[in-house]
């Protein structure tokens, strides 16, 4: 213990006495560690900034049918339950899914998108309730705006027909229970429960609803079909997939499969380009490291032969040089994190506004610091044992002889 | 008195493709608190001795080689070296020998007072005032704060004498401590060093060069002769009682 203890003050005085050389030790890893992790930031940062792009805005994970179809209760339930999925209502046929809104608040009548909703909708993430019945609804923020209301307020909804010759109104009483971010949507929409969009399309169909008290033909035989759906996919990577899928049942779809697609290419070319130049990077990192390491133990040879003479263990003395790698890994690990946080901060201060980027376009995570830490010091440590050994594998008196 | 260095035909080479120099012991006896000179002209083996007898070269053949530090220990060094013992041997060197090179030998980074404290601190030896005093007799008092850079040569060797005394080993060996001084500095450090010994009761085996005359009545001299042999490819030198 006493041998360690002092082998560990030995090596920090020797280093710290010869700041000049161990300086230059520390710079020459940086100048090497420093520009891989500027290069991995860029790669890590433009990469993941598009693909989170993609992935976070629920618009390109959409799939939408193009026209009408029929697409019936069963079928959308089997797709619903696909793990690819996340997230699939139905939609009735434009027309039919308009309402128009009033509040106390605004003069205006205002001519509403209804939307169905449900738990999980990816649209309106972030919410905390959902529609539960035909009462309740969440607005669009430029439908709220118009109607100037917010959460908790009541507004009228009516629909109107012409039914049996004579046009008719019914009127609905709506509770707002939230309202939806300004980025989901530019329009007037009105997030609804379905049963509220299936009680409109049959009020327009002059038929019958009888849960609101809406007079018109009953015809239960009728199976309910839809002409379209809301679908979004779990992820950027299921949408091909799904529409491949939908395509083969005969289904005409639109997604961002080709935005996806360039993204998704681009991401791996620039991972081929990025390791290429990692992996030459960071073989030339080893070399340069151990040899510039393996070099200071046979610099220190005569001393570490001199601490042997006065009685230090050959495995106390591969010590030595261990811990001044270490310091050197763990300092020159130090310098690069500091030259690599001002790059970062000088590409995404004066680079990302340029690219009309909101995002970072330069950033590493905490782990990507710490593998940067391990795999230096790992690198320092076998370069120094390698040759550590050697140096305490040679007889003392040679050492001693070599000045 | 008892034997402190017992080696009969020990053998040391340093060859390459059959050519180049031999030493050759056959029998040696050293004798506690003996003071042993070692005299010869440059390359005759004088420090390769010297660093068998301090166990940091391995020789390349011996039918002897014991060392008796002090009475109670015996140790069989060939046996030792032949088993590879590495750590025993760096025991055995921490606990009884004291070495002063040529150069002194001086870790650089250290302060005179770290590395005269060093073989102390490695037997844990408590801080007593033995490090003052050690370097008061030998005049280096007022330089134990600085580093051994900015001492004259002459200070420096008196500091590699004081570490090597400091943790009271029975044997001191010194490889040609004075032939980077002046002769009258190498006189001066020297008449203190054989008067620490003596009072110490240390074994002295030291390489020297002419102020050994001056103590010759003191110091006893191994025989030393050299020749070529085996068709002038090897130079052979012996040392012997």
């Amino acid at each position: 213990m006493a041998q360690i203890t002092n082998i560990v003050r030995l090596s920090f005085r020797d280093y710290s006495h010869e700041w000049r050389m161990s300086s230059c030790f520390i710079l020459a890893l940086a100048s090497v560690l420093a520009p891989m992790m500027i290069l991995f930031g860029l790669k890590f940062g433009i990469v993941s900034t598009m693909v989170n792009e993609l992935v976070e805005n629920p618009v390109n994970r959409e799939i939408r049918p193009i026209g009408s179809g029929r697409y019936n209760d069963a079928w959308i339930d089997a797709l619903r339950n696909r793990q690819d999925v996340e997230f699939i209502v139905p939609k009735t046929r434009a027309l039919a899914a308009t309402i128009q809104l009033k509040s106390d608040r605004a003069k205006r009548i205002l001519s509403t998108e209804l939307l169905a909703t449900a738990a999980g909708d990816p649209l309106l993430a972030g919410l905390s309730s959902v529609p539960q019945d035909y009462h309740q609804v969440i607005l669009s923020h430029s439908a709220a705006n118009k109607l100037n209301v917010k959460t908790g307020d009541r507004i009228d909804a009516s629909l109107s027909r012409q039914f049996r010759g004579k046009r008719e109104r019914v009127h609905l009483q709506l509770n707002v229970i939230d309202t939806a971010a300004a980025s989901v949507t530019t329009r007037n929409v009105a997030f609804v429960n379905l049963e509220l969009l299936i009680a409109s399309e049959l009020f327009k169909d002059g038929r019958a609803v009888q849960a609101l008290g809406w007079h018109g033909n009953s015809d239960d035989s009728i199976e309910r079909v839809f002409p379209s759906f809301r679908l979004y996919a779990r992820s950027i990577h299921d949408v091909e997939r799904l529409v491949a899928d939908l395509e083969k049942e005969g289904a005409r779809i639109k997604a961002n499969v080709s935005e996806i697609t360039t993204v998704k290419s681009i991401d791996q070319n620039l991972s081929v380009i990025y390791w290429v130049i990692a992996c030459v990077g960071a073989l030339g990192f080893a070399f340069s490291l151990g040899a510039s390491l393996w070099a200071n133990v046979d610099r220190k040879r005569k001393e570490l032969s001199v601490l042997r003479l006065v009685g230090f263990k050959s495995g106390r003395i591969v010590m030595f040089p261990v811990l001044q790698s270490c310091y050197t890994a763990l300092l020159g690990w130090l310098v690069a994190v500091l030259v690599y946080l001002a790059f970062e901060y000088l590409i995404n201060f004066f680079l990302a506004p340029r690219l009309n980027l909101d995002r970072a376009l330069c950033f590493l995570l905490t782990e990507h610091f710490l593998w940067a830490l391990v795999l230096t010091l790992v690198i320092a440590i076998f370069a120094a044992i390698v040759g550590g050994i050697r140096a305490a594998r040679i007889e003392p008196s040679d050492g001693l002889r070599d000045l | 008195m008892s034997v402190v260095y017992s080696l009969k035909n020990v053998v040391k080479e340093r060859l390459i493709d059959g050519v180049g120099f031999r030493l050759v012991v056959p029998k040696i006896q050293i004798s506690a608190q003996e003071n042993i000179a070692l005299i010869g002209h440059s390359g005759c083996g004088k420090s390769t001795l010297l660093d068998m007898l301090a166990l940091i070269l391995r020789p390349d053949q011996g039918d002897e080689f014991n060392l008796h530090p002090m009475d109670g220990d015996s140790y069989d060094i060939a046996g030792i070296w032949q088993r590879d013992k590495q750590g025993k041997l760096s025991q055995i060197r921490k606990q009884h020998v004291g070495y002063v090179m040529q150069s002194g030998g001086l870790l650089p980074y250290l302060t005179v007072r770290e590395n005269i404290e060093l073989p102390r601190k490695l037997l844990k030896l408590p801080d007593d005032d033995s490090i003052i005093s050690i370097s008061r007799v030998l005049g280096i008092e007022r330089q134990l704060d600085k580093l051994p850079g900015l001492l004259s040569a002459g200070e420096r060797q008196r500091a590699a004498f004081a570490r090597a005394l400091s943790h009271r080993p029975s044997i001191l060996i010194a490889d040609e401590p004075t032939s980077a001084l002046d002769p009258i500095s190498a006189q001066k450090i020297m008449a203190v060093v054989m008067e620490v010994i003596r009072g110490l009761k240390i074994t002295l085996i030291t390489a020297s060069h002419d102020w050994a005359h001056v103590y010759k009545m003191e110091l006893r001299t191994l025989k030393q002769e050299a020749k070529a042999v085996e068709d002038g490819k090897i130079y052979q030198s012996r040392f012997s009682d």
